[in-house]
């Protein structure tokens, strides 16, 4: 599904250029949970930024189903984003103006999901994710766990092929880092391609394949030792 | 998709109460001057249109145009109207209107002051004035036949229903019986034909000046001119047949300029024209450069709360750099984005309309009082206002949104969603933005202090005579045989008078003026006469540089004698005042001679937009006073006034006695430019405080996005002073260069503007020091409001949550 080849990322200053990604190869097959690991300015968030066509890279080539990605017209990366792929920070980044139901609701208006549907769709998640009791309130009434909840359940419910996390129980406490880290377990073993940024190696554990970044160089990719089952 | 907008947007105002007020109260604000000023604009360009035939009436006007001079006017001679009629095929009708005198009007035992105007019966069928009792063909049936307005009958019988009533007007020294023909609704104001009472022309043409008139083309008796053209006629553009019509009665006028065209000439005015055809009439129309003075005025103002939007939503926008952020990440295209920080700006600009229009309307009153005009909010009157008013509602909010729309839309997710973003607070955009308010600012202090400068220089101005105490009484309706020296005399002897003096016309604004030709040794000069009492000039101080005063005791004094003016000596007679004495010369008609006894030192009776011109005094046999001149002590003038109503009414029981004060008459003149001192002044103000609160909302945002560096610098050491000079030091620079680009502008307008007057005070530098001074005073002060706030602020706070 993910084909990266030979991916550079660079900054050019006044007398050096400084590289955050260097000769990046990297497969990802439909279905696969991969976790990228690495020490803080190890490149792992430009990867996932450059995955997720946040970011271009600086050199390099980029398929996703054999197509390059690269130089993507604005409109083009718009439906892969509405369409395609969802996203998880570390952060959260709900909008804080915006209820919980309209936070979750939002992708849908932008994509011009009917009301109706998407009433349908925004409930659905709710009840799936233990949240219609919280449909109403804002972010900031929510505990860090509940808010990644709508963050993940934002991000999925366009129902897209890719989910992109960005250290998405970095935030959290290792209760709810575990609640948010099988939530995405089950959303990989319902089929979706899950790839997640992490600093945690008992929750990199997770993945079914684990990338070591160091210094923009893959150092290791190799498939995890434990194997949940459900 | 706009519901979720609009309700985002709600939520954003909420969050920021302070910028949403501070956005909403200037826009509205802006709003409201908008929709007056462009209804005072809009009222300019109705007017006479209300009328159903207005397409086809049109006013004629006499002009010339010679080599050195050209000229219109459009009062006309009395047997003009009759003439078209009968000679052109195309005017379908005429109405000739001599408006208005103020006259005494008795009905039963009330008196009152009411002007009375006169027109031909048609009137009626060819403007567009609905009767509301009677009707249009009896109105004005016989010459002694009046049309009242309802606002007039109610005033004299306290009802409309008053047809064949009767209303007694002295004219003279009695009163003569009227009867009411019909009453008619309430003159538009925005009309050019005005009436409070209006008689039957031919009641004008009765009268021995009327009379005098009906044949005389030399001569006018003030009134103007209407016709009423055939649906297809072209005879406004038919300047041949309107010179052929003019050589019927002008048979003497064969000069020609030396291209060979006509030196005199009728001309047609269309009605909707006249009321701001400057060109035409150039004392009796209205300029409509105020109007587009005004509304330039208004949309600086708009203008300026415009900026403040846009300024403080580009300071905000590091705030909503991640919502940005987001919703590119979910899906949303830029120009979606775009909609919504439009949406957002047009909710607050419809909102900021409808509290504008709210106070607008509240303010309307006031906004009359200055501008002199009494206008009314009503869309059916004005339905342009509604296409006008939703325009710039639409346009305010394109203006302010678009380019933070654009700003902000155009953030990079993976940049501000990563890293912590922080903007400087404002860029050099934001910043002028920020020079431009104050540059509109200054100008406008600089202008209304210039404005209030020359004000008080035509005030104090030496006019060369007494104007400060002196009361002018209303004596036209006093019997000139019986009364007159009964009263003169009763007012003599009171003791607290300073001194009595009559004159045939009274001074100041809205009296009349007489003058004509005369020929001097080797040229002729138009002089303004001025028939007195021989103690006028004593009364009014009047200085004589040479010759002496009026003796009632020399006979030839009441025949020939006269005093003049300096100006007179001057351009009349090129010489000195000495010479001048005993100097002749005669009236170009008749031939009367006048003989030179005195010079007076230059003294202004008009307003000083002129020059003083040739002016001369007479002291006629057949005196007529319709003024008198009291000069009384300094001080409480009531007792004063209580002797002198008293005198009043020894001799003159039945009608009210009417005064003034003379300096009031004066400044009675310079109405209109205290009317735009007053709103330049408060323009001025609204700007400078919107660009104020502006400033609040900037300087508090540049404070948060500085708080660490604050609070760091106050750790390592740095004083509370410091701080703020810091703070301050950015806003003030854009302040200065502001008052750098709008000094020359203001001096440059302000220099054009003073070239209208003949006496003008100096554009000294301190008035631009000042103005920029005060803007710069008030700039500090508002920034220093919120950097005051953050330099005191305890360090540790704003350290504390990094």
């Amino acid at each position: 599904m993910i084909h990266l080849n030979n991916i550079d990322k660079y900054y050019d200053s006044k007398f050096q250029r400084t590289f955050v990604l260097k000769a990046v190869n990297l497969e990802v097959k439909e279905g696969e949970f991969v976790s990228i690991m690495g020490p803080s300015g190890s490149g792992k968030s430009t990867l996932l930024n450059i995955i997720g066509l946040l970011d271009a890279p600086s050199a390099g080539e980029y398929s996703l189903y054999d197509k390059s990605v690269l130089d993507l017209k604005e409109k083009a990366k718009v439906d892969y984003h509405r369409n395609f792929m969802g996203f998880i920070f570390q952060a959260y980044h709900l909008i804080e103006e915006m209820t919980v139901y309209e936070n979750i609701e939002t992708p849908l208006i932008y994509k011009g999901v009917k009301s109706r549907d998407r009433q349908a769709m925004v409930a659905d998640l709710l009840d799936r994710f233990n949240m219609v009791a919280k449909k109403d309130l804002f972010p900031q009434q929510l505990s860090g766990g509940q808010q990644q909840l709508v963050g993940i359940a934002r991000a999925i419910i366009g129902k897209p092929k890719l989910l992109l996390a960005d250290e998405p129980t970095g935030n959290l406490q290792s209760v709810q880092g575990e609640m948010i880290m099988e939530t995405l377990q089950q959303l990989n073993n319902e089929g979706m391609t899950i790839i997640q940024v992490t600093h945690n190696e008992k929750f990199a554990e997770y993945g079914k394949r684990i990338i070591r970044l160091e210094d923009g160089i893959i150092r290791k990719d190799v498939a995890s030792k434990i194997v949940f089952s459900i | 998709m706009l519901k979720h907008y609009i309700k985002i947007a709600f939520r954003n105002l909420f969050r920021q109460k302070r910028l949403a007020l501070i956005n909403i109260l200037g826009l509205s604000i802006g709003l409201a001057c908008f929709s007056l000023f462009s209804l005072f604009t809009v009222n300019e360009f109705s007017f006479d249109r209300f009328n159903a035939k207005a397409s086809r009436i049109y006013r004629v006007y006499d002009w010339w145009s010679f080599s050195d001079r050209q000229g219109s006017e459009p009062s006309s001679a009395t047997p003009l109207g009759p003439a078209m009629k009968q000679d052109l095929a195309e005017v379908e009708d005429f109405v000739r209107i001599n408006s208005a005198g103020e006259k005494l009007i008795r009905t039963g035992n009330q008196i009152n002051r009411i002007k009375v105007s006169f027109a031909d019966p048609q009137l009626f069928s060819i403007f567009t004035f609905p009767l509301i009792e009677g009707n249009a063909a009896t109105a004005l049936e016989s010459p002694k036949h009046i049309v009242l307005t309802r606002d007039k009958a109610i005033q004299l019988f306290g009802k409309t229903d008053v047809v064949g009533r009767t209303v007694e007007i002295r004219t003279g020294d009695q009163f003569e019986p009227f009867e009411v023909g019909a009453v008619a609704e309430n003159i538009p104001v925005n009309s050019s034909i005005r009436f409070d009472i209006l008689g039957n022309f031919n009641y004008v043409l009765n009268s021995d000046y009327g009379r005098a008139s009906i044949n005389d083309w030399n001569m006018t008796i003030g009134i103007s001119v209407y016709v009423l053209l055939h649906e297809k006629s072209k005879l406004m553009n038919e300047t041949a047949r309107l010179a052929e019509f003019r050589q019927k009665y002008f048979p003497g006028e064969t000069e020609k300029n030396n291209d060979g065209s006509p030196t005199n000439g009728f001309g047609l005015q269309p009605l909707p024209d006249v009321h701001t055809g400057v060109n035409i009439d150039k004392w009796g129309a209205s300029d409509p450069k105020n109007s587009w003075i005004l509304i330039s005025i208004a949309i600086g103002v708009l203008l300026i709360a415009c900026i403040n939007f846009i300024t403080l939503a580009i300071s905000r926008s590091a705030g909503r750099s991640k919502e940005v952020g987001i919703r590119k990440v979910i899906g949303g295209h830029r120009y979606q984005l775009i909609y919504q920080f439009l949406s957002e700006s047009l909710l607050l600009s419809v909102i900021s309309a409808v509290i504008g229009l709210i106070l607008g309307y509240a303010l309307l009153p006031f906004f009359n009082e200055l501008s002199g005009r009494s206008l009314s909010f009503s869309f059916s009157q004005y339905p342009e206002m509604i296409g006008i008013l939703s325009g710039i509602v639409l346009l305010v909010g394109l203006i302010s949104g678009i380019y933070p729309a654009l700003a902000i839309s155009g953030f990079q997710p993976s940049e501000v969603l990563k890293r912590k973003l922080r903007f400087s607070g404002s860029n050099f955009f934001t910043k002028s933005l920020v020079s431009f308010q104050f540059v509109l600012s200054i100008g406008l202090i600089i202008s209304m202090v210039v404005i209030m400068r020359q004000l008080a220089f035509m005030r104090s101005k030496d006019l060369g005579f007494y104007k400060e105490n002196v009361v002018m009484i209303d004596t036209q309706s006093l019997d000139i045989q019986k009364n007159y020296p009964v009263f003169k005399q009763t007012l003599k002897s009171e003791s607290s008078l300073l001194g009595i003096a009559g004159s045939v016309i009274g001074l100041g604004n809205g009296e009349g003026q007489m003058g004509r030709g005369y020929k001097f040794e080797n040229r002729v000069e138009t002089v303004i006469e001025y028939p007195i009492d021989y103690d006028f000039l004593e009364v009014l101080g009047m200085q004589l540089v040479a010759g002496r005063n009026f003796n009632p005791e020399i006979a030839s004094d009441a025949i020939s004698s006269v005093i003049v003016n300096e100006t007179l000596v001057r351009n009349a007679l090129g010489t000195n005042p000495e010479e001048a004495l005993g100097k002749e010369f005669t009236s170009g008609k008749e031939g009367n001679r006048k003989v030179i006894i005195g010079v007076t030192r230059d003294f202004n009776f008009e307003d000083l937009t002129r020059t003083v011109r040739s002016q001369m005094f007479l002291f006629p046999s057949n005196f007529k006073p319709n003024a008198l001149f009291v000069r009384i002590n300094p001080g409480d003038p009531s007792k004063a006034l209580a002797v002198l109503t008293a005198a009043w009414k020894t001799i003159s029981s039945d009608l009210p006695i009417k005064y003034s004060f003379l300096d009031q008459k004066f400044d009675d003149f310079y109405q209109k430019e205290k009317r735009w001192s007053n709103i330049v002044a408060w323009a001025g103000g609204i700007c400078i405080f919107l660009a104020c609160m502006g400033l609040v909302g900037l300087t508090s945002l540049a404070v948060i996005n500085r708080s660490t560096e604050i609070g760091i610098r106050k750790v390592n050491g740095a004083r509370i002073s410091e701080v703020m000079a810091m703070l301050n030091r950015d806003f003030v620079k854009w302040v200065a260069i502001a008052f750098v680009i709008a000094t020359p502008i203001a001096w440059y307008a302000m220099h054009k503007w003073l070239e209208s007057f003949a006496y003008k005070t100096e554009l000294s530098w301190w008035i631009f020091a000042l103005a920029g001074l005060l803007a710069l005073g008030i700039a500090l002060l508002t920034v220093s409001w919120q950097s005051w706030k953050a330099a005191t602020r305890n360090p540790v706070e704003a350290l504390k949550y990094e």
